[in-house]
């Protein structure tokens, strides 16, 4: 269709107007901000001083960086092979053709995506997790089982994680379902008549059709798995804990919390910044790599 | 092969009993936990303690509503999160609607990069864009919730318009080529022809962006810097801070409700459009 060239132009200018001013600039400021000595946020770029790698070494030295990588790390590899199983499994049985109540427990496994993940962190916190009256804990005294320190220095971390999976599977779970149900009916039907079993099909036909799916949902995961930052501020309130702490909260601290010093400046933020950014690049292209979906397009 | 239907069994008869397990300890937890939190929110925080909550010997106790709507001004947040997620919602579809059309309807230099980009910044880690804005938003020094109603709008963009975008171009362009016909104008098109077509997709979109916005935390945190401005989620933790010098249980959980309910609510009603919604319109790529 032809359309004049005023009229592209009106509709089109604003949503690239929003793109350079939210993501063009702010990335390039940032990337340039990493290798500076900057001053406060709002210094101008005249009156910064080249710093070389000096921020990124500082933050490499720290240990709480480093604690914070591993735990991100730990997440993203753990939680991961968690989650995606899980999710991974509520797929396949509630993708079945028979099975009773599909759209009600879908709706329910996929509930805790929508609700604010400050509201359910604290749900885990100062219920599910409690101590004294915590469900887990009556749950565990039904059967003689002593009350256990969930939020201990020891646990603290499982529990955030269990608390990140259970957030997070009901969304995987609908993209697994969109895959299982992108696979066609007859290649089911051919498998059946030649006797294949339900175990059999799953594992030789629709696992190895969901090889595209399962790299998004890795994809997506690598994102969740290293901006959880909001899981540790609910669950670490007050102060970091090195349980808990990921980059993020690192670049917090040095920002607006306990780190901030005269020689821990903005550009050291900026380089946690592009050092999480650059991780999740090569992770990403990692997962691309392994995951060659070309030979079994659907 | 009547052997065979029978071996395998489930396609005629339903799965085996075995697969509710999971299905139901999900549903068991869920439940427990929602409807605990529920209960001990009218409850008092000795009964807590004691493991009463269900005997209400006191009676129900709506004060602990009071105290976290009304005393830690969880209100005022409430209103905020609201203002936030109506105004993005409504900002990003006029940004995006209009730019999605012209993306999915016209020729032109730089279509295809354009395209290229919107699903490239949508992996952009907010981390990497934050510092920059913050700035920005310090030295033009902009007070109340006007900044934060900015950067709303412009994440959602990018999302929204590609969600729009797979969706006109799903849809055939006949009804518009005769309006275009008719005589309307290429403005009137897109108003009376192109957008009342999208309309579930912009339904399915604002949804999701209302949801997000509503739940938003990390880009609060860090670009508030008007205390009544707060936003939804960093009251909330504030207020639960505060409520734990006291180890005031009920009123936390009494806040966490109240978080909670808008989204609960909105999903209730409208749980088959977000769940299917975001499985495949997303991101395709």
């Amino acid at each position: 269709m032809k359309k004049s060239k005023t009229f592209i132009a009106c509709f089109i200018v604003p949503c690239l107007i929003v793109l350079a001013v939210t993501y063009f600039y702010p990335v390039a400021r940032t990337l340039l901000m990493s290798f500076f000595k900057t001053g406060s946020v709002t210094a101008p770029i005249s009156t910064w001083t080249f710093a070389g790698l000096t921020n990124f070494k500082r933050i490499a030295m720290s240990p709480d960086f480093r604690q914070g990588l591993v735990n991100m790390l730990k997440i993203w590899i753990i939680g991961g092979i968690f989650a995606i199983s899980l999710s991974l499994l509520f797929a396949v049985i509630l993708s079945h053709k028979n099975i009773r109540g599909k759209h009600f427990f879908r709706a329910i496994v996929y509930l805790p995506n929508v609700i604010s993940a400050v509201a359910i962190g604290n749900a885990w916190l100062y219920y599910v997790y409690n101590y004294d009256f915590g469900l887990i804990n009556t749950v565990l005294g039904w059967f003689g089982v002593e009350h256990i320190k969930w939020l201990g220095p020891d646990l603290k971390f499982g529990a955030m994680l269990a608390a990140i999976i259970f957030g997070v599977v009901g969304y995987y779970m609908m993209v697994f379902i969109g895959g299982i149900e992108r696979i066609p009916e007859d290649v089911m039907e051919a498998a059946t008549l030649d006797g294949a079993n339900a175990w059999q099909k799953l594992t030789k036909i629709t696992l190895p059709l969901l090889k595209g799916t399962t790299k998004t949902i890795m994809t997506f995961w690598t994102i969740v798995a290293v901006q959880s930052f909001v899981w540790t501020k609910v669950f670490s309130p007050i102060t970091t804990e090195s349980s808990t702490i990921v980059p993020i909260s690192y670049m917090y601290e040095i920002l607006f919390g306990s780190l901030q010093s005269p020689e821990v400046d903005i550009g050291t933020g900026a380089a946690v910044g592009v050092l999480v950014a650059i991780i999740i690049m090569i992770i990403t292209s990692v997962i691309n790599r392994l995951f060659k979906t070309d030979d079994l397009e659907l | 092969m009547k052997d065979v239907k029978k071996v395998k069994g489930d396609t005629l008869n339903g799965p085996s009993p075995l697969v509710y397990i999971p299905l139901l300890l999900w549903t068991a937890f869920m439940g427990a936990m929602l409807f605990y939190i529920f209960g001990a929110s009218l409850s008092v925080p000795r009964d807590v303690f004691t493991g009463k909550v269900f005997k209400y010997e006191t009676g129900f106790h709506f004060e602990n509503y009071v105290t976290a709507w009304t005393t830690q001004k969880l209100y005022a947040y409430f209103i905020n999160s609201l203002i936030y997620a109506v105004v993005a919602c409504a900002g990003a579809l006029l940004i995006a609607s209009p730019a999605a059309y012209v993306l999915s309807r016209c020729k032109f230099r730089g279509n295809e990069l354009i395209k290229r980009i919107l699903i490239l910044v949508m992996s952009i880690p907010t981390i990497l864009i934050v510092l920059p804005i913050y700035g920005t938003l310090v030295k033009l020094d902009m007070k109340g919730r006007i900044p934060l109603c900015i950067v709303y709008i412009c994440v959602r963009v990018p999302y929204t318009t590609v969600f729009l975008l797979n969706f006109f171009e799903s849809i055939s362009k006949t009804y518009e080529e005769a309006a275009a016909i008719d005589g309307c104008t290429d403005l009137q098109t897109f108003v009376r022809i192109a957008l009342p077509m999208v309309r579930p997709a912009m339904t399915t979109i604002t949804l999701f962006n209302f949801l997000n916005v509503l739940n938003e935390y990390f880009i609060a945190l860090l670009l508030i810097t008007d205390q009544a401005a707060t936003s939804l989620g960093v009251g909330l933790t504030s207020i639960v801070s505060a409520l734990m010098y006291s180890s005031n249980y009920p009123a936390i959980f009494a806040a966490v409700v109240i978080v909670m309910m808008p989204s609960i609510l909105i999903y209730c009603f409208t749980s088959r459009k977000i769940m299917y919604g975001g499985m495949g319109g997303g991101i395709k790529g």
